[in-house]
């Protein structure tokens, strides 16, 4: 049991065409059967010792490599990734980029197949696979049909099915909600149960922190610091602070409902919000939405008064209409009825768009033009650089000005996107995710973001898995259930 | 009534189809053929369940025959009709291979389409290739509707009437994430063994059936006796 499988000696490496190397001299040896944690920062070098032992560095992701990597005996180097796919596995951080087949148990099967494996033999493992991650339902179904947490369990399933030795899991649980991850929980453990060797980059911690025997933490691609399981779980709540981590135990208390709020003082006010996505068969009137059975609504809002000048955390499970409800609100979909009002006047289709303004969750999606300035002026209904070097101000990127969006970081575009918002006049802003696979520091930038938006007299919905930024930043929490307001409450 | 037919006769009737569209039909025998091998494709959408893009497709195919041949025939000159006769000529022209195109997309898995190809002992590049165009089709639509959401936001759907813009403000952030993707994907699919050099194995079981000869016979026959009356006689 005590042998390594895993053995990094003294290696450096940097990205081709990168200046700064991103591992600098890191040795690590991972023993067999062992569960490992790595945590830090967001560009700490994580991800890169990830790529080491799966042999994505050096065969797919060039750059200089200095130093050794063996796993289970093998040079990386000079193993071919094919020949690694039996003995590594990997599940990686995004659901909708990871999947080769169009339907799940292609998908499963697909990586047997490509190591040539007989279909007796094939059969056989889909069947173990299936029986033990309890796959029935979501066998025979489309990809593209499944919500992000049902993606990950495929995903699981499918790097399973090939019985690696190793398991890596690269911030496998950032578009996952709290059920999802305490599935994706159950999977380590069963793999954990099995003697396999588990190495996990993750921001999120609490749902895999009870089942680590080490601790491996990250900075400036070096290692930091390295406790066991037992020392990290009891370093305490101040200390994990200070380290830039995000919490190791998950208390619900801090997300709990405290009082139902009644909001009369000014609210914008959401009234006769309804959709449905199976609309009923019609000839030459479309039926009315208010005649529809409760269960064909996929959203069904009589009325929502939400606090004006607030941040609003939505909250529910994946796939329960959250997305839903903000392109309903933006006015983004179409046949969704219903009006907004805000400071006494009525927005009604799609005015909707000009008071509303969603950040999405791929932030990528929202930048056009090819400078940051031009991106918040496209927005103006007319240019006004003063006001547009105002905003880019108080978001602290102005120094961006002439860049390419698209060569910022993933926050500085987060904030490009919200300066386009500001610049539009739209007075309620939505948030779709914004915190999904970020790190303590970031999470934490975003929040105050949020907060100076509200406290400038932006009404803030933001929908999140996260309960650390509803802990820390949001006034209250939605909860939506199946196309419905459950509750509203002050937190 | 089951009714799954092999990749590889997918594959055949998309050819033979695209082949007979291209050439006119000119006799009412051949116009009958060019009908037959349109109504096939419908009749196994339907078999295989897809009923409303099977009901949208023979909307749009009979309206267009209805207006090619029974309105058109007996008017006269004046834009509308001109318009319509392009319109709808162009329908009835190249929809038997639109329709025969999408059924084998809708219906056929990764899985069955590149055991097929390794029946036909196509090169594993090129089938690799077309399996993941076929993969990425529904992605391209995912982000394609992200991004239109986010131009209506931005109240740029017209690019401010700029047809340039229009196209740019699309396809920009398009590419960068379908590069991406793409990417992800590549190194999602190679960390699970693709591109080896042991023969990749299948679970699924291509065998030609009766069903299938029949088909392959049925359309063959259809593509010989168009080539005879029209070249041949």
């Amino acid at each position: 049991m005590n042998e390594d499988i895993i053995n990094i000696d003294h290696v450096s490496f940097c990205y081709k065409g990168a200046s700064k190397g991103l591992l600098n001299d890191v040795s690590l040896k991972i023993r067999k059967g062992e569960t490992v944690l790595l945590c830090g920062a967001s560009g700490s070098g994580k991800t890169t010792i990830i790529r080491l032992v799966n042999g994505l560095i050096p065969h797919y992701y060039s750059g200089d490599l200095q130093g050794d990597v063996t796993v289970a005996g093998r040079d990386i180097r000079n193993t071919e990734l094919y020949d690694l796919a039996g003995v590594v596995g990997t599940v990686f951080q995004n659901p909708r980029s990871q999947f080769f087949s169009i339907d799940t148990d292609g998908e499963i099967v697909f990586g047997p197949e490509n190591i040539g494996l007989p279909p007796e033999e094939i059969k056989k493992r889909f069947a173990d696979v299936k029986d033990e991650m309890q796959l029935q339902e979501l066998l025979g179904r489309s990809i593209f049909g499944l919500s992000g947490g049902e993606k990950q369990r495929i995903a699981c399933a499918s790097v399973s099915a090939l019985l690696p030795e190793v398991m890596l899991l690269d911030e496998p649980s950032s578009n996952l909600d709290i059920k999802a991850m305490n599935d994706l929980s159950n999977a380590v453990a069963r793999w954990k149960g099995q003697g396999k060797t588990v190495i996990i980059s993750e921001h999120r911690l609490w749902y895999v922190a009870p089942l680590v025997d080490r601790v491996i933490y990250m900075e400036n691609g070096r290692i930091a610091h390295e406790w066991t399981g037992e020392e990290f779980r009891s370093l305490g709540k101040q200390k994990i602070k200070e380290l830039k981590l995000r919490p190791v135990e998950f208390d619900p208390n801090e997300t709990a409902d405290t009082a139902d709020a009644s909001v009369s003082e000014d609210a914008v006010v959401i009234r006769d919000m309804y959709f449905s996505y199976n609309e009923k068969p019609h000839v030459i009137r479309r039926r009315k939405f208010s005649d529809y059975d409760e269960k064909d609504l996929d959203l069904n809002i009589p009325e929502l008064r939400l606090p004006k000048g607030k941040v609003i955390a939505v909250v529910g499970h994946n796939g329960t209409g959250k997305s839903t409800f903000f392109r309903g609100v933006c006015g983004l979909l179409k046949r969704c009825t219903g009006t907004i009002t805000a400071d006494g006047k009525v927005y009604k289709g799609k005015e909707r768009l000009r008071l509303c303004y969603m950040v999405m969750q791929d932030v990528n999606h929202q930048l056009f033009t090819d400078s940051v300035e031009n991106e918040v002026l496209l927005s103006m209904e007319e240019e006004d650089k003063g006001r547009c070097e105002e905003i880019l101000d108080s978001l602290g990127i102005l120094e961006f000005k002439d860049k390419h969006p698209m060569a910022l970081s993933g926050g500085q575009k987060q904030r490009v996107a919200v300066a386009s918002a500001i610049a539009s006049g739209a007075k309620l802003l939505l948030f779709d995710e914004p915190t999904s696979g970020l790190d303590y520091s970031h999470m934490e930038k975003v929040g105050s973001l949020l907060r100076k938006l509200a406290d400038s007299g932006h009404t803030i919905l933001v929908s999140t898995h996260d309960p650390e930024l509803i802990a820390e930043s949001c006034d209250y929490i939605l909860k939506i259930e199946d196309g419905k307001v459950e509750s509203l409450t002050r937190k | 009534m089951e009714m799954k037919l092999d990749p590889r006769t997918k594959l055949f009737m998309v050819l033979i189809v695209s082949t007979i569209v291209m050439m006119s039909a000119t006799t009412p025998l051949l116009w009958a053929v060019r009908i037959l091998i349109t109504l096939i494709p419908l009749v196994l959408l339907v078999a295989e369940k897809k009923y409303s893009s099977a009901l949208k497709f023979f909307l749009l195919y009979v309206t267009a025959l209805v207006v090619n041949f029974v309105v058109l025939v007996n008017s006269d000159g004046g834009i509308v009709v001109s318009l319509l006769t392009g319109y709808c000529g162009i329908v009835v022209q190249f929809m038997p291979s639109v329709i025969t195109a999408w059924y084998f997309i809708r219906t056929t898995k990764t899985d069955e389409f590149i055991s097929a190809m390794q029946k036909m002992h196509v090169p594993d590049g090129l089938t690799i290739s077309l399996a993941v165009v076929m993969r990425f089709f529904p992605t391209i639509a995912e982000e394609y509707r992200h991004i239109n959401d986010a131009m209506k936001m931005r109240g740029i759907v017209l690019g401010g009437g700029n047809v340039v813009k229009m196209v740019e403000f699309r396809m920009i952030p398009l590419l960068f994430s379908c590069v991406n993707i793409g990417d992800e994907l590549s190194a999602a699919a190679v960390t699970r063994g693709l591109g080896g050099t042991v023969k990749r194995s299948s679970v699924v079981d291509l065998r030609l059936t009766v069903k299938d000869i029949f088909m392959m016979a049925l359309f063959l026959s259809a593509a010989i006796l168009f080539i005879a009356v029209k070249y041949i006689r």
